[in-house]
């Protein structure tokens, strides 16, 4: 009992006691960014140590083990300026908010969601750029997302479970409740867009995991009609951007719908769809390094049209930005595509048109992502723009996301919780009959 | 046994040697690279042999139960079917790995593009050994990205435009693959090959899309892995990736016609038990090949382009295999693939010397026009008479007569005994060509070259079915699942006999001078049909069409949208 009420406050209090010691070297960018480095291995360290007291949330124990590294691989990537500060800091305390709301009570867990979902409105408002003014929608989603995690503190069943149904909505983005999480990976600077496109995610799949058996059907059914809908407007979004940003939110909100229809049609969160969380985000995570990398070298504005050829002068660039991009559309041997086959062959499929959709939604990544990847590596070299190989801690960063995303795919199953199920014998559709 | 896992591996470690290592020793590291190739090859040979004297090979790492639960499902299942296509793809690969050793020679990119081609061999040979269909759609679908890798210049605008291509056109095969897939795994629980073939064929599943439209299970699913298999054996209307590939190095089309295009016919081989349990699918299948072998080789006729006429070659080639498939002829489209694959390589890896020498000689392939207008002799009209009338007598008769082969109840045995016809016309047809040479001597070889292939096409067929599938049963069921109607199956013995019998006597009386009498609209019609095919029925410019008006809607949306991107 005592465990299972410290070790949360313990997970918690290292990267947010690490945080505010930070600030002592706040002066040192160069020292702060190697201390946070530094907090999140000792994170990643505490959840190893306390891996066999902690309670197993329903869907496994990946993200906690996945939140430090994303933390380690977004601060790692980063270029060193004073400018990032805060968001290096902030990367640590969002940590600690989000290991506590994964592993604590309900209402300590809760009131996490709202300091954290609070700070990130904040984040935003604080970053907020007129030229940019439809940011206000991301801002106003996370103000509604605060109050939502908030009434479902202070109300009871079914209000409370509306109220975290909209919550997860925003934190795992679904149609409409997606511009907060479009404006978070297009605004937050640093390493904050890296690190949150897990962060949010994993925490609205938790959430949804202890919301689900309380949720009306109703609001089930209508959260499948909008995933149905999400994935292919994702798609198609993604599909109509220029920047890179921008389309892998988008790409991102489409592949986190896929997911929200197999939670919403099957009223469950497996391992499987943490499996399959966890690659999307590491994959644009490690998306939006590499696409940081490039930043880091033409400027925070490049438009991606005007760089090409970077295969060539920059190789260890090209081969992990395309298994990144093999990652992030699904290709084997990856975790997505893992996760996909996983969701795919455990869950009882109720609608042959929505596999469609779907197996659809699923194949334009393929356009959109290697539009871009092939835009930005190949092509003509120009001969006014200076290539710079990558750096060590850019190379690690990225280098580590890849691995991870490969281990996700390959490794052995027990290591996330995950049963054997017997397959079955034969399914009954909507609209198709399957006879014996 | 376990052995054999070192013969996909062994193209990886040639692969890996290419790329590790300093810039210095570059060249010596390619040519050292070719023994694993060629080990791999030996290996492949001793696989076959193992697996003819004492049976298949399986090994799994893998709990064949958990397959659902994402561990990556690595095993090997080696066949007969899969040995022979392990020598194959190992003895390609071989050839042009060390043919590309000194065709790269100095290219700045030759590291990238040898290591490229040992890995896809690892690739192509694990697909070919897989022990479960998961396990063959994960190379299936990096085989799908090797291609793009492969049809690629980074500075080409229009090669990379064609790689671009290449990938989102396979990506639509791997998704009805994966669609396939999934319902596989829904109706039966498996996806293992023989677990799945057995509960197939005990509990037949009817599955009813829409209200009075019922379709069996097996059907729903072949049909599904055949849109994939069209994707990657480039049948009609997804075709258009391989002509759009031929800015590659030369040596990637040989692997690429002798190998990779290969994996339809595999795979519809692979499942033949599971295609054998629908007629329907076995039907479609002979359709969509006939139809891509008549535009194929339609096609092919009025290119002006060495690569692109070999690519619209490859392209009925593969349409013809499909339909063999799709007659229940599965060990002959086989044998087919592979003769297909062995031409293929070598006219690939030798049209660069054609191309040097037309370079060289300004005659050339320009005839002379005198010789161009010379009369067939009479030797040619004797020998293209006994070819393609008399020999098919002679195999009639040695086949119902002597071997006793009962051909009115046996539409197998006809459309082997067809199949040998149609190819021997084919081939004296290109007499056309060898009219200024056309000796006593060019006769007579040509026909006991004929006679010879005909004869030894005939057994080697025979023996090849036997030692793909042993068990004459499974054969003939496969030729009963694919039976067409008698009156269909007469009509179209009957039809394309005529077509033959009619080309013959068009050439006869067109080299004879004689006029024949053709209505003005067919002549319009004629002309017309040769400009569309020339240009390849604009199926070019019918997708970029289609990619407009996907785009055009996409940005409609995206600017209706008051979101971040406005």
């Amino acid at each position: 009992m005592t465990d299972v009420v410290t070790i949360p406050w313990l997970l918690s209090a290292v990267p947010i006691i690490g945080a505010m010691l930070g600030l002592v070297v706040w002066s040192q960018p160069e020292k702060l960014r190697i201390w946070s480095i530094i907090v999140t291995v000792l994170s990643l360290l505490s959840v190893i140590g306390t891996s066999g007291r902690l309670t197993v949330p329903t869907e496994g124990p990946l993200f906690l083990y996945l939140l430090p590294l994303a933390a380690c691989i977004s601060l790692l990537g980063q270029p060193v300026h004073r400018d990032y500060r805060l968001a290096w800091v902030m990367t640590l305390l969002f940590l600690g908010l989000g290991l506590g709301f994964l592993t604590s009570q309900h209402v300590v867990g809760q009131l996490a969601l709202v300091v954290l979902l609070g700070l990130i409105t904040f984040l935003l408002n604080w970053h907020h750029d007129p030229f940019w003014p439809t940011s206000w929608l991301g801002i106003g989603t996370f103000g509604l997302g605060t109050l939502c995690a908030g009434l479902a503190v202070i109300t009871d069943p079914p209000v409370s479970s509306v109220a975290s149904l909209a919550a997860c909505a925003i934190l795992m983005p679904l149609l409409p409740f997606h511009d907060g999480f479009v404006t978070a990976l297009t605004r937050l600077p640093g390493s904050l867009p890296s690190f949150i496109v897990l962060l949010l995610p994993a925490i609205g799949l938790h959430g949804l995991a202890a919301v689900l058996p309380t949720v009306p059907d109703v609001a089930v059914s209508t959260m499948t009609i909008l995933a149905l809908v999400s994935a292919p407007y994702g798609s198609v979004k993604a599909l109509a951007q220029s920047r890179v940003r921008l389309l892998l939110a988008y790409g991102s909100l489409s592949f986190f719908s896929i997911l929200w229809w197999f939670v919403a049609a099957s009223r469950a969160v497996t391992p499987q769809a943490a499996v399959f969380l966890g690659s999307v985000a590491l994959a644009t995570s490690g998306l939006l390094l590499a696409w940081q990398v490039v930043r880091t070298r033409y400027g925070n504005d490049v438009d991606p049209r005007a760089i090409s050829g970077l295969a060539s002068p920059m190789p260890e660039f090209a081969v992990l930005l395309s298994l990144l991009a093999l990652a992030a559309m699904g290709l084997p041997p990856f975790g997505v595509f893992a996760g996909f086959m996983g969701l795919l062959l455990t869950s009882s499929i109720t609608s042959s048109a929505a596999l469609l959709v779907i197996v659809v939604a699923w194949l334009a990544a393929s356009w959109y992502i290697l539009d871009m990847v092939q835009r930005l590596l190949f092509g003509r070299q120009r001969s006014d723009l200076r290539y710079e190989t990558l750096r060590p801690a850019e190379l690690t960063s990225l280098l580590m996301v890849v691995l991870i995303v490969i281990a996700l795919g390959i490794a052995p199953v027990s290591l996330f919780g995950i049963q054997t199920q017997p397959p079955r014998a034969g399914v009954v559709m909507e609209s198709v009959i399957w006879n014996r | 046994m376990s052995a054999v896992i070192l013969v996909p591996l062994l193209p990886l470690l040639a692969a890996l040697i290419v790329l590790v290592g300093d810039e210095g020793s570059r060249h010596q590291r390619a040519k050292i690279a070719a023994y694993p190739i060629g080990a791999a090859f030996l290996g492949a040979i001793a696989t076959l042999w193992l697996v003819a004297t004492q049976g298949p090979i399986t090994i799994r790492f893998y709990d064949p139960a958990s397959l659902a639960t994402l561990a990556f499902p690595m095993g090997f299942y080696i066949d007969r079917l899969s040995a022979v296509m392990m020598v194959l793809i190992s003895g390609v690969g071989t050839i042009i790995y060390t043919y590309s050793i000194g065709y790269m020679y100095q290219d700045l990119h030759d590291r990238r593009y040898l290591a490229l081609i040992g890995f896809t061999t690892s690739v192509l040979l694990c697909m070919v050994s897989s022990a479960n269909l998961m396990m063959l759609f994960l190379f299936w679908q990096v085989l799908s990205y090797m291609l793009y890798l492969l049809a690629h210049n980074h500075a080409h605008a229009a090669t990379l435009e064609g790689a671009f291509r290449t990938f989102t056109l396979l990506r639509v095969g791997d998704v009805a693959f994966l669609s396939g897939i999934v319902l596989a795994y829904q109706l039966y629980g498996t996806l293992e090959f023989q677990a799945l073939f057995a509960k197939a064929a005990e509990s037949p599943v009817t599955l009813t899309p829409l209200p009075g439209i019922e379709i069996g299970g097996a059907t729903a699913v072949t049909l599904l892995l055949f849109i994939g298999a069209m994707s990657k054996s480039a049948q009609f209307p997804i075709h258009i990736w391989l002509p759009r590939s031929l800015y590659a190095p030369t040596p990637v089309h040989a692997l690429l016609h002798a190998g990779i295009i290969n994996a339809g016919g595999f795979l519809i081989n692979r499942l033949a038990p599971l295609y054998g349990q629908s007629s329907t699918t076995l039907h479609v299948a002979f359709v969509v090949g006939m139809v891509t072998a008549v535009l194929g080789a339609t096609m092919m006729l009025v290119q002006n382009d060495i690569k692109k006429t070999l690519g619209f070659s490859t392209i009925g080639q593969m349409g013809y295999m499909i339909m063999e498939c799709g007659l229940g002829a599965f060990s002959l489209a086989v044998f087919h693939l592979i003769a297909h694959g062995l031409f293929k390589a070598t006219v690939f890896l030798s049209c660069g010397n054609v191309i040097h020498k037309a370079r060289q000689e300004p005659a050339f392939p320009h005839a002379d026009p005198r010789a161009e207008e010379q009369e067939f002799s009479r030797l040619t009209w004797a020998t293209g008479f006994l070819t393609t009338l008399l020999i098919p007598l002679v195999i009639l008769l040695v086949s119902h007569g002597v071997l006793h082969i009962p051909l009115r109840d046996s539409q197998g045995t006809v459309i082997f005994l067809f199949f040998i016809w149609v190819t021997s016309s084919q081939a004296i047809l290109t007499l056309i060509r060898l009219r200024a040479v056309a000796s006593w001597k060019v006769s007579a070889a040509m026909l006991l070259i004929l006679l010879f292939v005909v004869f030894i096409y005939l057994f080697a067929v025979e023996s090849f079915t036997a030692f793909l599938y042993p068990n004459p049963e499974e054969v003939a069921s496969y030729f009963q699942a694919a039976a067409f109607p008698n009156w269909l199956f007469d009509g179209l013995i009957v039809g394309t006999a005529l077509v033959i019998i009619l080309g013959w006597f068009y050439i006869y009386a067109q080299a004879r001078g004689r006029t024949m009498w053709v209505p003005d609209w067919v002549e319009g019609f004629r002309l017309r049909l040769y400009v569309l095919f020339m240009n390849r029925l604009y199926a070019d410019e019918c997708y970029q069409a289609l990619g407009r008006v996907v785009m055009r809607v996409v940005h409609r949306i995206d600017k209706r949208d008051t979101g971040w991107s406005k």
